[in-house]
């Protein structure tokens, strides 16, 4: 009987200490927004910091801290500094959940800005209420064409082209180009690559062979079970990876293994195609020469670019130690776009007036993109469009045939076109003077 | 025929290093009865030295030597100054028959946090002594490698030693006795806790091997070699613990049947199929294929 | 003198925490609310697992499977049946207990190694079924989708403090459950086949049923936990259930003790409260990546080992020894 009552006295004391901690340890409410003081904005984001995926875009958060640094060094927005706080979710649906539930509960942030991956972050909207809780979820980085869709995720705001507009504008460009050849798809299998497999559905394109493969399942061995298998395909097949930067080095490095690197044309998307993240993972220069990437920047290594000139500079000085290249452009363009949104929405800085200000003054912000921003009352989609290029041994992207031809067009069927568009010119020094 | 070639040969390279990992399972628990999970930190840890030693030496081999010797210091330091202790402490009641696995889970943990500490989180990469492009035969060419080639010969060469000396050497008897009978072992003069040691030794250093012809051909990092724990350890139950040949057979058996099933019906079977397996062996004998009918004491 | 069965002062004792829990959920922020969803998970989930290893003597590594289960069978019921949540929970916790029941018919003459050496494999291979059928989301997964609460708690209910309540109430009432019967005379015979199974079939136990008994039970708590914490993050995908779960519940349970429901609150609180603290300290002392990253799971196994080293049988078992 005495063991029992000590039991039960145990368990009570450890219930109590339980709930006291919790009350002990509780804040009191906030009023205004969180995460705006007179000095500071708190921006967050999460994403893959560690982990094969952040092998490959590991480098986005510094990229955007070094341009967020560089503002701060010059005035801030309207005198208040700009902290990034980074969460690592090594590109697991739970993982960004809980990191991006975090962000909002514990780190109090503003809004969140470049959130990574489709999967991830899809699970993370929801967990966290950002609807409910009205967060702006700016720039999100990723293709998936549903973010942009306002009833389902009423603050995010995309800004890289869907998969399904790439793949559409990638099946015009294979139609063209290398009509006559099997195309074989190999795409991750989750919504990413489901939205690519609709795009090339609209873009009328046949796929002889399509291989969702999930996530964390590829390896050597059978990667090199899958290329066997498609070299039996008769003619020179154009073979699309669609899938993270991690993954298309394997695939490429398995292609070098087997021999079959000349069998194939090789195109790899947006989300894998980065040439020089490629070579840092082990991938010969000789394997990239002459694959297919589609992109709607200018090529990183493009030192004439005005744009790219600038983030170099900036690079140079805020980020030093990281190589500059596609990823860390974009990382900075993002940033670039996300303090030309802060200035928009004015001194008096609310949740529901930064919203305001990106769908009614978004679409004329200064980017590197040379594609134009769709952003408006009814429309939370960036960027809309893609140019095809080459890769040389060296990593450059270079135009297809010589010429730049870009082509815009939606995430549903509507038709592909070329586009006339030319960006504004950039703000002096790259510190962005709007309102 | 080119494909059930290269399903035959990859199964071969999976099953041999799986092989490693089994064997080094099976030489702790036939000495100390546990089920060691630390293993796939010891692992790792060691690969890391080796990893260390090749970049500074410009050797590969150099590398695996530090490995096999680094690893089997490791393993007999844990044995001697972590299990030891532990076993004094619990002697009975129910406990102890999870104290030790929960003990070894922990030390994983440990580890992979040191690890982390020491060398950060990113992926590093340690290149192969020899081509990893795959042989030509008949024209084309298979998913076979001089790479794979070396890894398969390495663990042969390290199995035959270890058959050698368990069945041809003193020690090796000795060995054997003390994980068969330890109270009868003491009486005949052997040494039983040097022994044991001995055992967590060895199975260090074939995981350090492991580790070093594993990590060419992926990336190393903490929780590199978590998945090869799981499919060693899957491995050794399918052979039935107590026996080093079943070890390999498990291994091999193990490697085969996941390999043709990724090759022949869908790259989403891996762990389906380990555990397809692992479920028909163990229905059909409890013990696993080779276990003997004695010799169970848990 | 109201006469009190043991049974009914627990009873009591559960309805006391019960309302204590609701009051402690009023006073406190969105952040410990979300985190106290997660106290409340994690003990269920220890709990089971106190039940299976702890009193019946059988080692499982694979509860993360068997919360995946019911996760995804919850998660089914509310997106593609559309059925009201409660129910989706209760469908949950009997996917779980049917596939524990079988389990255990199939593991029932596995013992030690082997048996773990089984779930191992059960909770690496389990996730990645959902790759394999299309109904379950692949990579993606399934949205698990509990609704806002509902209106006449008023505006300023939040979703958290409804996470908070529907978590707590369905562990509290399992776990109450569990007490019930580790109460009873079957509880006692999980005791007998976990200490000398040999005896406890001269006894007349009938040996195999009783251990497939306990893992139907354990496997329905677990695949409650399991519906409860797909709740907490929206949806149910493979990585929500990794080997690494396993683990850490694991650790909980020996940390409070794993033969001893009591203390069950506490581990939950531990494998919330590690990382919580682990965070603190990196932002306020930083460090390197590679040790801000590591520290969480440095102190979590730290903490096991000298569990098992000091206080192998519990923490209550400690304070005991310690008064004599």
């Amino acid at each position: 009987m005495i063991r029992n009552n000590r039991m039960k006295r145990y368990s009570i004391v450890s219930a109590v200490v339980a709930a006291g901690a919790m009350v002990l340890s509780t804040l009191p409410a906030q009023a205004a927004d969180p995460g705006v003081t007179a000095t500071e904005i708190k921006l967050g984001v999460s994403t893959p910091l560690t982990g094969s995926a952040g092998l490959a875009y590991g480098k986005v958060p510094g990229a955007m801290k070094a341009y967020f640094d560089y503002i701060n060094a010059n005035g801030g927005v309207y005198g208040r500094k700009i902290k990034l706080v980074v969460r690592d979710d090594k590109y697991l649906p739970t993982l960004a959940a809980t990191q991006t539930t975090n962000l909002i509960l514990k780190d109090n942030v503003f809004a969140l800005v470049g959130a990574l991956g489709t999967a991830t972050h899809s699970k993370a909207y929801t967990a966290a209420s950002l609807a409910a809780k009205n967060v702006p979820d700016l720039f999100v980085n990723t293709g998936f064409s549903g973010f942009g869709n306002i009833s389902k995720y009423p603050t995010a705001f995309t800004v890289l082209p869907s998969y399904a507009m790439e793949a559409k504008i990638m099946s015009k460009f294979i139609k063209e180009k290398f009509a006559g050849q099997a195309v074989a798809l190999i795409a991750q299998d989750d919504e990413f690559g489901v939205d690519g497999v609709n795009g090339f559905k609209a873009g009328a394109l046949a796929l002889a062979n399509t291989t969702l493969y999930p996530q964390s399942s590829l390896n050597d061995a059978r990667v090199k079970a899958l290329l066997t298998g498609l070299s039996a395909i008769p003619g020179k097949p154009v073979v699309v990876l669609f899938g993270t930067t991690d993954v298309t080095a394997l695939i490429f490095k398995a292609a070098e293994s087997l021999n079959l690197v000349s069998k194939f044309t090789w195109i790899a998307g947006s989300v894998g195609g980065d040439a020089n993240t490629l070579l840092a993972l082990g991938v010969k220069p000789t394997t990239i020469d002459g694959a297919v990437a589609a992109s709607f920047f200018p090529d990183a290594k493009d030192s004439t670019d005005a744009y790219v000139s600038q983030f170099m500079k900036i690079n140079e000085k805020y980020n030093k130690g990281v190589s500059f290249d596609n990823i860390v452009l974009q990382g900075m363009n993002s940033a670039m776009l996300t303090v030309q949104a802060l200035r928009a929405a004015g001194k008096n800085l609310t949740r529901t007036g930064l919203i305001e200000a990106i769908q009614n003054k978004g679409s004329k912000f200064a980017s590197a993109g040379l594609v134009p921003l769709n952003y408006s009352a009814t429309s939370h989609v960036g960027y809309n469009g893609y140019w095809f290029g080459q890769l040389n041994a060296k990593g450059e992207l270079k135009p297809y045939g010589g010429t730049l031809a870009i082509f815009t067009t939606d995430s549903a069927a509507g038709a592909v076109e070329a586009s006339t568009y030319t960006r504004p010119a950039l703000p002096k020094n790259g510190i962005p003077t709007n309102s | 025929m080119l494909k059930f070639i290269t399903a035959v040969l990859t199964s071969l390279t999976t099953g041999s290093i799986y092989a490693l990992m089994s064997t080094a399972l099976v030489l702790v628990w036939r000495s100390t009865r546990v089920i060691n999970f630390a293993q796939a930190g010891q692992a790792v840890f060691t690969t890391y030295i080796g990893y260390e030693v090749t970049i500074r030496s410009g050797s590969y081999w150099i590398g695996v030597v530090a490995a096999i010797i680094s690893g089997a210091l490791i393993g007999a330091v844990i044995d001697r100054f972590f299990m030891r202790p532990i076993f004094k402490r619990i002697k009975s009641g129910p406990i102890v028959m999870i104290a030790p696995v929960v003990a070894t889970l922990g030390l994983l943990g440990i580890i992979q946090a040191i690890i982390g500490f020491i060398w950060g989180l990113t992926y590093q990469s340690i290149p192969a002594p020899v081509s990893t492009d795959g042989f030509q035969v008949f024209g084309s060419t298979i998913a076979f490698s001089p790479f794979n080639l070396m890894v398969l010969i390495s663990v042969t060469i390290s199995m035959l030693l270890l058959t050698l000396l368990f069945q041809k050497t003193n020690i090796g008897l000795a060995l054997r006795a003390s994980a068969y009978s330890p109270e009868i072992a003491k009486l005949s003069g052997i040494k039983v806790d040097a022994i044991r040691t001995l055992g967590w030794a060895l199975a260090g250093a074939a995981g350090g091997l492991a580790g070093m012809l594993f990590v060419p051909s992926s990336y190393l990092y903490p929780n590199a070699m978590d998945v090869l724990l799981v499919f060693g350890f899957i491995a050794a139950v399918i052979g039935g613990l107590d026996s080093l040949f079943g070890a390999v057979a498990g291994a091999m058996i193990l490697g085969f049947a996941i390999n043709f099933a990724t090759s022949y019906i869908s790259s989403k079977l891996v762990f389906p199929m380990a555990f397809i397996i692992l479920i028909l062996v163990l229905l059909i004998k409890p013990g696993g294929i080779f276990s003997s009918r004695k010799g169970r004491k848990d | 003198m109201l006469k009190l069965t043991s049974n009914k002062k627990r009873l009591l004792l559960f309805i006391l925490l019960g309302w204590v829990l609701l009051l402690v959920g009023d006073r406190v922020g969105e952040l410990r609310q979300y985190q106290g969803s997660f106290v409340a998970t994690y003990s269920l989930a220890i709990a089971s697992i106190i039940l299976l290893t702890g009193y019946s003597g059988q080692l499982s590594l694979g509860h993360s499977a068997l919360m995946a289960v019911g996760a995804y069978a919850g998660a089914l019921s509310i997106n593609n049946a559309h059925l009201h949540p409660v129910i989706a929970l209760i469908i949950a916790t009997l996917t779980a207990g049917v596939f524990g029941l079988i389990l255990g018919v199939a593991v029932a003459r596995l013992t030690g190694p082997y048996l773990a050496g089984t779930t191992l494999a059960l909770a690496v291979s389990l996730p990645t079924l959902a790759n394999q059928f299309p109904i379950l989301g692949g990579e993606q997964g399934v949205v698990f989708d509990v609704g806002a609460p509902p209106a006449r708690f008023g505006e300023g209910f939040s979703q958290y403090k409804w996470f908070f309540w529907i978590s707590s109430l369905a562990a509290l009432i399992m776990i109450w459950m569990i007490s019930n019967l580790l109460n009873s005379r079957y509880g006692r015979t999980f005791r007998a086949i976990r200490d000398n199974q040999i005896s406890a079939a001269l006894a007349g136990i009938n040996a195999g049923r009783v251990k497939v008994i306990a893992f139907a039970v354990s496997s329905g708590a677990a695949g409650l936990a399991g519906g409860l914490l797909v709740m907490l993050i929206s949806g149910v995908s493979p990585s929500a259930f990794p080997l690494s779960l396993s683990f850490s519940l694991l650790t909980g349970a020996v940390v409070t003790g794993v033969y001893n429901l009591k203390g069950v609150m506490l581990g939950g609180l531990v494998l919330v409260a590690i990382p919580e603290i682990a965070d603190s300290l990196t932002t306020r002392i930083g460090g390197s990546e590679g040790f801000t990253a590591t520290l969480p799971g440095f102190l979590v196994s730290a903490l096991l080992i000298l569990a098992v080293l000091f206080a192998p049988n519990g923490p209550g078992h400690l304070i005991k020894r310690k008064k004599h």
